[in-house]
């Protein structure tokens, strides 16, 4: 990406890299600040990695979006674990090769690196979550 | 501190005006909030202005804004965006420069020209941030406190649809809202859907409107009205889901933070509320908010808009005006017309939608979307037939 906030953010984009406040144990992700956004402490940092699969806390399917998106697109709020355990990071998930039927609260959800779309031209990539593979129905 | 009194309020009819500028609607809800001040007033008087716009079709980048329209130069005029919540905000902002004491009489104008430019808003949210919301639109933030709703506490999508039918029955017989049509539960969940679980019914109108307010102090109320209605507490707070509290999965804790200082504020309880203009850009929204308000518990939003207690002729009513969803939601202008509605209520003024309660304390609410659409700010005023 050539645009400054593509390039500064690359890493939290690409990377399911995250940090946990040795505090209040909360996770922060994709942010790579010192302020706790929970306790609100300067506090001290452990990096972390979250699981490449997450659980759906909720969901919608967005039917009207702008042309850049693939619609109908099942888009959930997600909680994805740290490898090491503690809390799990709350993120957004935007879902591909899922059937809009196919979605739920509770559901597991595998994290997938791919383009997720293209900005004048140009391609961004980032984290898509699907049905994990063994539940495709 | 002093004591605040509105004595003065206007609108214009809001709806889709191509043919108004961004300055025609401004100047007329002006002078209309002029002409409403019971004893007379002259643009003389006002010592300082709050300006609310998100100022989306690129009218209005400083307080010149507000000066164009109005003819009000040589004075503070304070230009305040705060996401949905911006008209709320420039009017609490008022509020608390009079009780200071840095102004005697405030003019609060909120305007927004949402028909004169096609991307904005849904393009921003959608575009901003790829990891942390990219792709998630207006409809999405929201929708996804309805799923999860509908999941936790067993809520109808047609007790959803309900706030739709009820604001729209009371926008029916709001002389300036944008939609004056009525519909029931079963147009609202067959007509199309924009994003799961909401449909077209469940979404308020993308409309152009302006509207102002003119506060004054203690010192000079007898001088512009013998009725005046008192600013009794107001709140203001930010949160964001990724701070991982489950309340907001399916709620928003800013709103429970800022009713919380209100109320104190005001020293009441939800229980003392008589009359709401709550934010119902979608149906999902009014629902929880009933919930985030107090004015029931967590998860029986949708029973208690199913019991008629919201309604018109309710217990508690909300949004007589018809809400964002019949009457429109102009961004810069929205809390402040809430606002104007409320001291209506309970001067006994507001016509076809007047509440039958005899209502003693009003209370206007506006939730913004901020950032990457995580965040989410709350802004309340309350408002109260007797001074504080
Ligand atoms: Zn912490």
């Amino acid at each position: 990406m050539y645009e400054p906030p593509f390039t500064r953010d690359r890493d939290a984009n690409e990377r399911l890299a995250a940090r946990e406040c040795d505090a209040c144990g909360w996770v922060s992700f994709p942010e790579f600040r010192d302020i706790c956004k929970r306790c609100e402490s300067v506090g001290e940092w452990t990096d972390t990695e979250l699981e490449e699969r997450g659980t759906v806390q909720s969901y919608v399917v967005q039917q009207r979006l702008p042309d850049e998106f693939e619609t109908p697109l099942p888009l959930a709020i997600m909680d994805v674990p740290q490898t090491s355990g503690g809390d799990p990071a709350r993120v957004y998930g935007l879902f591909t090769e899922t059937d809009p039927e196919h979605i739920d609260i509770g559901m597991k959800a595998e994290a997938d690196f791919r383009r997720v779309f293209d900005v004048d031209g140009l391609p961004v990539h980032s984290f898509k979550f699907k049905r994990p593979r063994g539940d495709r129905l | 501190m002093r004591d605040v009194a509105v004595v003065g309020a206007g609108m214009i009819d809001f709806g889709e005006l191509f043919e108004q500028s961004f300055d025609d609607m401004a100047e007329r809800a002006y002078l209309n909030a002029l002409d409403d001040v019971d004893k007379e007033i002259s643009s003389d008087d006002i010592d300082a202005a709050w300006f609310g716009t998100l100022d989306i079709a690129e009218n209005a980048s400083s307080g010149l804004g507000l000066s164009h329209p109005t003819g009000l130069f040589e004075m503070p005029v304070t230009r305040v965006e705060n996401a949905c919540a911006t008209g709320s905000t420039a009017f609490r902002s008022a509020v608390e420069a009079v009780r200071a004491g840095s102004a005697d009489v405030a003019l609060v104008l909120g305007a927004e020209k949402m028909r004169d430019s096609a991307g904005g808003l849904i393009e921003g949210a959608s575009l901003e941030q790829v990891w942390r919301g990219r792709g998630v639109t207006m409809p999405a933030f929201f929708g996804l406190r309805a799923t999860r709703h509908m999941e936790a506490y067993g809520t109808t999508r047609e007790q959803v649809a309900e706030v739709s039918v009820k604001n729209h029955e009371n926008g029916a017989k709001y002389p300036h809202a944008h939609y004056r049509f009525t519909c029931s539960v079963e147009d609202v969940v067959d007509s199309p859907q924009v994003t799961y679980p909401l449909n077209l019914y469940d979404c308020c109108p993308v409309t152009d409107g302006a509207a102002a307010t003119v506060i004054v102090s203690e010192d000079v109320v007898d001088e512009y009205t013998d009725d005046p209605v008192w600013v009794a507490g107001s709140g203001l707070a930010t949160d964001t889901f990724q701070r991982g509290k489950d309340e907001s999965l399916a709620g928003f804790p800013a709103t429970r933070q800022a009713a919380e200082q209100a109320y104190e504020e005001a020293g009441i309880t939800a229980d003392d509320v008589d009359v709401a203009e709550v934010h119902d850009c979608f149906t999902i929204t009014e629902l929880v908010t009933y919930e985030d308000l107090g004015f029931c518990e967590t998860g029986e939003g949708g029973a208690f808009v199913e019991s008629g207690t919201p309604h018109l002729d309710g217990e508690k009513p909300v949004n007589p005006s018809g809400g964002l969803l019949a009457k429109g939601h102009p961004i810069g202008a929205t809390g402040v017309a809430q606002v104007n509605e409320i001291y209506e209520q309970l001067r006994g003024e507001a016509g076809a939608v007047q509440v039958e309660n005899d209502p003693e304390y009003g209370l206007q609410h506006n939730i913004g979307i901020g950032r990457d659409a995580t965040g989410s700010v709350s802004c309340i005023n309350v408002l109260s037939k007797h001074r504080p």
